[in-house]
């Protein structure tokens, strides 16, 4: 059997001293798209910040093995060399910072650390334009800085264009339909189609079933209370969306 | 003090009027000593503890000729090496001319007229200090209707031993009317890093009616070096300056700019950036004199602080009476990457018109985490990342260079500067 992409063991998680994630278990192998779907404030956000090693949260107990590999023990940079990526529900502006620059000085960070040799602006110029294309995102746009200016799906076709650059082995995608209208919702969701194949897995963590419409899971999850209560295939979400949370989430007393 | 004061024959001493100007500047030196922390003007940036280092100085301590730094972009260059001008090989342009600065003082006697004039050596010790010792350095001078297209690059190269040099170097720029020059100033050294050298500048630079003066420097010291410059610039009706200065190197360093805007029409824009961490205290200090009506400035200031280190800003405008509808602006703005790095700022706004705009602000921040995570989430390093923020940050003020390949050559500076 081949090592499962990503393996979450009995984790306990929080922030800012706040205990969310409390006994979560969750195996990812190669080729397949999950679905985490959970009513507001269930701890989603927080699951995907802890998977990608964002200051300020923390880790009591619990393991995570990515590729094998103890994900935990990685920086955050570290953890997005080896092929994990997260596409946020809120993207970060940075003034000052040119998409085209940004994107490069990440391919090459990565690529180093694979032991690749980095692209000449050129050659890497020529792709994000193609890419950026693909997603309807025009040459100018790629001039300006990181999502400033940017629209709410602007700001998600930007986070697609970086996973279709970057290649990521396992993409976690955070709200990826929020704020979107149902075209841009289409062309991200089509971008991100594009880009699933056999080796990678893809995480799609929604309150809607809307976006599984576009993103076809083969499981869907439950999570309330931070763990998974439920675990089903993609009927399960249009149970979901009939059904409301209600019937997962425990009477709070 | 005593050890920046030594009885060096220089060369002119049997002049009487230069002899008398240099006693003129070590007097002036004497009386108002070494600043302390009970200096006003140097409250913050404490140069005592910097100046209690042994320093000689030695006129002509050329050591081998330093292989002449080329700058990455078409200048005229003008070389010093420890302190001593290279001459000058350069195939300079119609109507631009340079000679060392004691020639020109001693064969022309206009030229006299104006040394000494602007830079008041009763107001600053180390423009005393300075003319004490006033001897090396170039006379730059700009023909009428003269437009200079390259720029004019004064490259400064310390080669740094074990002996701590004392190197006093007095510029007079004149521009005649209607003439155009961008002049790039350089301080770098080679080496031994840990040396401790005092590089102490004065510019005396005059703009004369409708000319445009751009005046661009990068002051790269070894980091256990002083530097102190020391800029009084005169401009007349519808002149205008435009400086930005670099500040990253040097233990204790200050780049001061006063500006006489003297004329109706006379325009300045005096920028700065610095960036920095260790043990140092980088200083920009600016005096803008606004003595005549329809006269205008702004100042934009940026800096990044890391480790232990202090930034420093100081900054005046001067509305005299009557100079109405006149119009000054200053912001700085700076950005502290440690608990112990320290920024102290003075804005100082003496207003004696009505009629006239005028602001001032000052804010401080630090990197913002959530745009460093956010591009460590797509694999740039820690140190890159922030390295990448800071450029950002410092971006718009090099952005008002207005020159491509100069703003090329200031970023690249920037990246071989560490954040932390």
């Amino acid at each position: 059997m081949t090592t499962p992409l990503l393996e979450i063991e009995d984790l306990y998680a929080g922030v800012d001293g706040k205990d969310i994630i409390k006994g979560f278990n969750l195996t990812i192998n190669a080729g397949e798209i999950h679905a985490i779907m959970g009513p507001n404030g269930a701890g989603k956000s927080t699951l995907s910040n802890v998977l990608c090693g964002k200051p300020g949260y923390y880790v009591t107990s619990g393991k995570v093995r990515f590729k094998g590999k103890d994900l935990l023990a990685l920086s955050p940079e570290e953890r997005a060399c080896d092929g994990l990526f997260l596409s946020m529900q809120y993207p970060v502006e940075i003034p000052g910072v040119p998409v085209t620059s940004f994107l490069k000085h990440a391919v090459n960070a990565i690529r180093s650390y694979k032991g690749e040799s980095e692209l000449d602006t050129m050659e890497f110029i020529k792709m994000v334009k193609s890419e950026g294309k693909k997603l309807g995102l025009d040459s100018e746009m790629i001039k300006r800085a990181v999502n400033v200016g940017f629209s709410g799906g602007e700001k998600k076709r930007l986070e697609t264009l970086q996973m279709s650059v970057l290649k990521p082995v396992l993409a976690i995608l955070d709200e990826a339909d929020s704020g979107l209208d149902i075209d841009a919702l289409r062309v991200v969701a089509e971008g991100v189609n594009a880009l699933h194949n056999e080796e990678n897995a893809l995480l799609v963590i929604t309150h809607y079933q809307r976006l599984l419409n576009y993103i076809v899971p083969d499981f869907v999850h439950v999570y309330a209370d931070g763990k998974i209560v439920k675990t089903g295939d993609k009927t399960l979400a249009l149970e979901l969306e009939e059904k409301g949370y209600a019937g997962f989430v425990k009477e709070k007393e | 003090m005593n050890n920046l004061l030594q009885d060096i024959k220089l060369i002119g001493d049997e002049i009487p009027w230069l002899k008398d100007l240099r006693a003129k500047g070590r007097d002036a030196f004497i009386s108002q000593g070494v600043p302390t922390a009970k200096t006003e003007a140097w409250k913050y940036t404490k140069p005592n503890r910097f100046l209690a280092n042994s320093f000689s100085y030695t006129p002509s301590n050329l050591i081998g000729i330093s292989p002449n730094k080329t700058l990455p972009f078409d200048c005229y260059q003008i070389n010093f090496t420890n302190g001593v001008f290279n001459p000058f090989k350069s195939n300079l342009p119609q109507g631009i001319e340079v000679t060392p600065i004691i020639e020109a003082i001693m064969f022309k006697p206009k030229v006299r007229e104006k040394i000494s004039l602007i830079a008041d050596i009763n107001n600053n010790p180390f423009v005393a200090l300075n003319t004490s010792y006033l001897n090396e350095g170039v006379y730059i001078h700009i023909s009428s209707n003269v437009d200079i297209k390259k720029p004019l690059a004064i490259v400064y190269d310390t080669i740094c031993t074990d002996r701590n040099d004392l190197f006093n170097l007095r510029n007079l720029i004149e521009l005649e009317k209607n003439s155009s020059l961008k002049i790039i100033e350089t301080f770098g050294y080679e080496g031994k890093v840990k040396s401790t050298y005092f590089m102490n500048v004065v510019n005396e630079i005059y703009v004369d009616e409708n000319a445009s003066l751009k005046h661009y420097k990068l002051q790269d010291e070894a980091f256990k070096a002083g530097h102190i410059a020391y800029n009084a610039v005169k401009v007349s009706g519808g002149g205008s300056y435009k400086s930005f200065c670099l500040q990253k190197g040097a233990d204790m360093a200050r780049n001061e700019t006063c500006v006489l805007l003297s004329e109706e029409g006379a325009s300045a824009c005096v920028d700065a950036a610095y960036i920095m961490n260790g043990w140092a205290t980088i200083d920009t200090t600016t005096d803008i004199k606004h003595l005549k009506p329809h006269t205008t400035s702004s100042q934009l200031v940026k800096g990044v602080v890391g480790g232990q280190a202090k930034g420093v800003f100081q900054g005046k405008i001067h509305i005299a009476p009557n100079a109405i509808k006149t119009e000054g602006y200053q912001l700085h703005k700076a950005m502290l990457l440690t608990d112990e790095a320290e920024i102290d700022v003075k804005p100082e706004l003496e207003i004696f018109a009505d009629d006239v705009k005028c602001s001032h602000g000052s804010a401080c921040g630090e990197l913002d985490k959530e745009q460093l995570f956010y591009m460590q989430s797509r694999g740039i390093s820690e140190d890159k990342a922030k390295q990448l923020l800071i450029e950002a940050y410092l971006n718009d003020v090099i952005a008002k260079v207005d020159d491509e390949k100069i703003i090329e050559w200031i970023k690249l500076s920037l990246d071989s500067t560490k954040s932390e």
